[in-house]
């Protein structure tokens, strides 16, 4: 190899160096735009789309976000009485040394609220009101990253271990074989608030509503998360 | 002398016997020459100082877990670690009572016999519900913080960075009077790890108020191996996910790399001592892979 191959070399491995680290250093940046767009919008939920108002029972015009995150937090009320209901009736989980008591009280829990919500369809949370602006809030958060950072994102979001259980419905329990994949963080401070016990998560390319303490897939809003391209 | 069947019978005799120790020979040397006899883990250098052991993505059960956790224990013998931290991935799999005991208890039974205690973060692997397994030190919270002397530890929730979490963080960064200030989660904001990298997402929204108050230092896991980084704004990161699961040679060494360690399992020994934090990153086979110090400088930061 001649020197001015070795030179070119260097300056290929150095240009591929630089790009890269644009990249990562394009990826922050947009996710700080994001973060800067979040803190301007800190007053309402989630960022309003750009879609008519509707009119409200008195006939007067009312914003149609708003009134979809209204009944977004609804149903979460409704299901949140299930939840308190179920907890008061199964023992009280506390901080143990015994790994038992927590499986047990985990698995006591989603039986019971499995119970409670026997014949829960999905849509009941997503409601087909809410989804719109959910999936509006999800593509823009895509939409506004750069190419590299989407396709990370989305290799990381929907490569799941093999063998592991993709099949996701409501009122079932989250497999073990799936692990929490780690939800984007930028994109979680957009999404209308939960109470506690809930939480988003990805599947796939599905959002799903998941009890923390009973381990309860609540409900699913598919095909949410967008191709990488 | 004595007769050729004599010899023959006497051959018979012994042959299964020396098979057996030859046997036992073989299984000696198998099982203790992958752990080096004596631990190259350099002592502390002062007696009072904040002594501690860093665990990543430790939740195998497999035998490179149970060997590495062998070599924390050795380590212990002259580098007496008071607590342990965990990174995450304390569990892999299922999270059945016997899982809790075969890659937890088990693996790290002399160090919870030696009343080491652990403080656990939370990784992609794990079930929020170990916030309640006492042994965890989480105090039921999947986010939480404690003291130990000058040194206080934020330790996060990384896998779902919500707003609750972000305003408790604020909080108590700004209250917090600590000399040193460290924090450890699951998910490095840095990282020149070839499989995952950066977590550029979670950066955006953490980093901005570790250089708002003073953080000195990060550990992170999550990559499954080991990595010193240049320091970062001020702030000193070290991602050790490595002390059970392996991504060897995955790391891609960058203008962020100070050092990196991807051929074998790893663990950290940390000491704060002062102004002074003492590291070094310890393969499954005892040897020291990384080794240095980090100088607090008055104002916060470090240098």
């Amino acid at each position: 190899m001649t020197i001015l191959h070795s030179a070119l070399l260097v300056l290929l491995a150095t240009s591929v160096v630089a790009c890269n680290k644009s990249t990562e250093s394009k990826a922050a940046a947009d996710t700080v735009d994001a973060q800067r767009a979040l803190s301007a919008n800190q007053s309402s939920p989630a960022p309003v789309p750009a879609t008519a108002g509707t009119v409200g029972a008195d006939g007067q015009p009312v914003n149609a976000l708003g009134a979809a995150v209204l009944e977004f937090h609804k149903h979460l009320e409704t299901y949140m009485k299930t939840h308190r209901a179920a907890e008061g009736k199964v023992p009280n989980l506390k901080r143990t040394d015994d790994p038992t008591e927590i499986s047990s009280r985990e698995k006591a829990l989603g039986e019971m609220i499995m119970t409670l919500r026997a014949g829960a369809q999905e849509s009941e949370i997503f409601a087909k009101e809410v989804q719109p602006y959910l999936r509006k809030i999800i593509v823009d958060d895509f939409a506004k990253r750069s190419l590299a950072d989407r396709r990370a994102l989305v290799h990381e979001l929907t490569e799941l271990p093999k063998g592991a259980a993709t099949k996701v419905s409501v009122n079932t329990v989250y497999s073990t074989s799936l692990p929490l994949l780690t939800f984007p963080a930028a994109l979680l401070q957009k999404l209308p608030d939960l109470p506690p016990e809930l939480e988003y998560r990805i599947v796939g390319r599905h959002l799903i509503l998941r009890d923390v303490k009973a381990n309860l897939i609540v409900d699913v809003l598919r095909d949410a998360i967008p191709s990488s391209t | 002398m004595t007769t050729l069947p004599v010899r023959l019978f006497s051959i018979l005799l012994v042959l299964p016997a020396a098979i057996v120790a030859v046997d036992a020979l073989e299984l000696q040397q198998r099982q203790p020459a992958q752990i080096a006899a004596a631990p190259a883990a350099r002592p502390p250098v002062a007696k009072d100082s904040v002594k501690f052991l860093v665990i990543g993505d430790s939740g195998t059960g497999d035998r490179a877990q149970i060997e590495t956790a062998q070599q924390m224990w050795k380590a212990h013998s002259v580098f007496p670690y008071e607590f342990a931290i965990m990174l995450g991935d304390n569990m892999y799999g299922s999270e059945r009572p016997q899982d809790y005991a075969r890659k937890f208890e088990q693996p790290f039974k002399p160090l919870l016999d030696a009343k080491i205690e652990f403080y656990a973060s939370l990784g992609n692997h794990d079930d929020p519900n170990q916030m309640y397994y006492k042994p965890f030190g989480m105090g039921g919270k999947r986010f939480y913080t404690y003291e130990k002397k000058d040194v206080r530890f934020f330790v996060l929730d990384s896998n779902y960075m919500d707003k609750d979490q972000q305003r408790w963080l604020e909080q108590e960064l700004s209250q917090s009077k600590a000399k040193w200030k460290i924090a450890y989660f699951h998910h490095p904001i840095y990282s020149s790890g070839g499989r995952h990298g950066s977590e550029v997402d979670l950066r955006s929204i953490i980093e901005p108020l570790f250089i708002k108050y003073n953080l000195n230092v990060v550990f992170a896991g999550h990559e499954h191996f080991y990595e010193r980084l240049k320091p970062q704004k001020g702030i000193h990161y070290f991602t050790a996910g490595g002390s059970a699961k392996l991504r060897a040679g995955d790391i891609i060494v960058g203008a962020m790399t100070a050092k990196g360690f991807d051929t074998d399992q790893s663990f950290m020994l940390i000491e704060i001592d002062g102004d002074t934090l003492h590291f070094q990153a310890i393969s499954r086979r005892g040897r020291v892979v990384d080794s240095g110090t980090i100088t607090r400088v008055t104002n916060g930061g470090t240098s």
